[in-house]
């Protein structure tokens, strides 16, 4: 069970440097690199994968998304890439680098949403996004008011709206998270009864809901980014 | 029972709890997403036009239902691999 929870690596003065921080660290430069080839080589792949997301997302939220694309797409890939990386081996890092140490050591690269806080950290963003959106969409104060619609039901409605908003970030982060951390956990656990090809389905399983909570996550995002910028004037 | 020392009694009771939650929280979820994937694909079948709408939204739905599983397991994650109660008895009250 060692490398299934987040552990210490080495500190920068007071601050702890976990594992999955530099698990982060590698996928930030294995996406920069992977869209500079592509970018390079074939513009057209690109090009087809964007319109393939923007398709995707524009489906979900049902409007055009120009303006929310930059956002979800970012939190789709990012969520996505960093699912499947636990398959990734380890990095051998040479002692020159670690400072007070004599000899190398090596960092499992592990899934950067299976510390608690990325999936949190992640949630607070969608958050703050979403009513940066609708206010961005109408204006700060017809947002508000919409927020209360009926005004003389204003203190059940606020909250409401408050626990709603709560509970909705809560749940969106424990998602993620308890799905990376339990196929990992099922991955550490055949791995410990039978060590060869065993768990290679399971490692499979854990790319598929990966992929899957990637996905389910834009897709609640996108459906809380539509719900806050669509006007609730009823049609009559 | 009255004559087990804390730890033993805290540790008996964790596995009890454990076992017993996540067979529950495990069993409610499967039957109500069975219901969400019986009823999608019977719309799916009376109306196959609109196949793909239906398919999304129980993506979505099934997620939602999932989640309510996974709340059951990160909690007995915790009791067994975190247990608040284990941490302070060992580090004395």
């Amino acid at each position: 069970m060692e490398g299934v929870f987040p552990q210490v690596v080495f500190r920068i003065g007071e601050i702890p440097i976990r594992d999955t921080v530099i698990s982060t660290w590698v996928m930030m430069a294995l996406i920069i690199a992977l869209v500079a080839i592509l970018r390079r080589l074939f513009p057209d792949t690109l090009q087809t994968l964007v319109k393939t997301l923007r398709d995707m997302i524009s489906g979900m939220m049902g409007r055009p998304t120009a303006s929310y694309l930059p956002f979800l797409g970012t939190l789709a890939i990012f969520i996505a890439v960093a699912n499947v990386l636990g398959a990734l081996p380890s990095i051998p890092i040479p002692a020159f680098l670690i400072p007070g140490s004599t000899e190398g050591r090596m960092i499992p690269v592990v899934s950067p949403t299976h510390d608690v806080n990325v999936p949190i950290a992640l949630a607070i963003i969608v958050l703050f996004a979403v009513h940066y959106f609708g206010i961005k969409e109408k204006g700060g104060w017809t947002y508000f008011k919409d927020l209360i619609s009926p005004i003389f039901l204003a203190p059940l409605t606020i909250p409401l709206e408050v626990l709603s908003e709560l509970s909705r970030t809560l749940s969106l982060s424990v998602r993620l998270f308890g799905n990376i951390i339990s196929t990992d956990l099922i991955v550490a656990v055949i791995f410990s009864l039978v060590s060869w090809i065993a768990p290679l389905p399971f490692v499979g399983f854990s790319f598929f809901t990966g992929l899957l909570q990637a996905y389910i996550f834009t897709t609640l995002s996108a459906i809380y980014i539509a719900g806050a910028v669509e006007s609730s004037e009823v049609d009559v | 029972m009255a004559e087990m020392d804390p730890g033993t009694l805290i540790t008996f009771t964790t596995i009890i709890v454990s076992g017993v939650g996540i067979l529950l929280g495990c069993i409610l979820p499967a039957i109500v997403e069975g219901r969400a994937v019986l009823k999608a694909l019977e719309g799916m079948v009376r109306q196959p036009e609109v196949a793909d709408d239906l398919r999304g939204t129980l993506i979505v739905a099934m997620a939602l239902l999932e989640s309510t599983a996974i709340y059951v397991l990160l909690v007995i994650l915790v009791l067994i691999f975190a247990n608040p109660l284990i941490t302070q008895l060992i580090t004395g009250e």
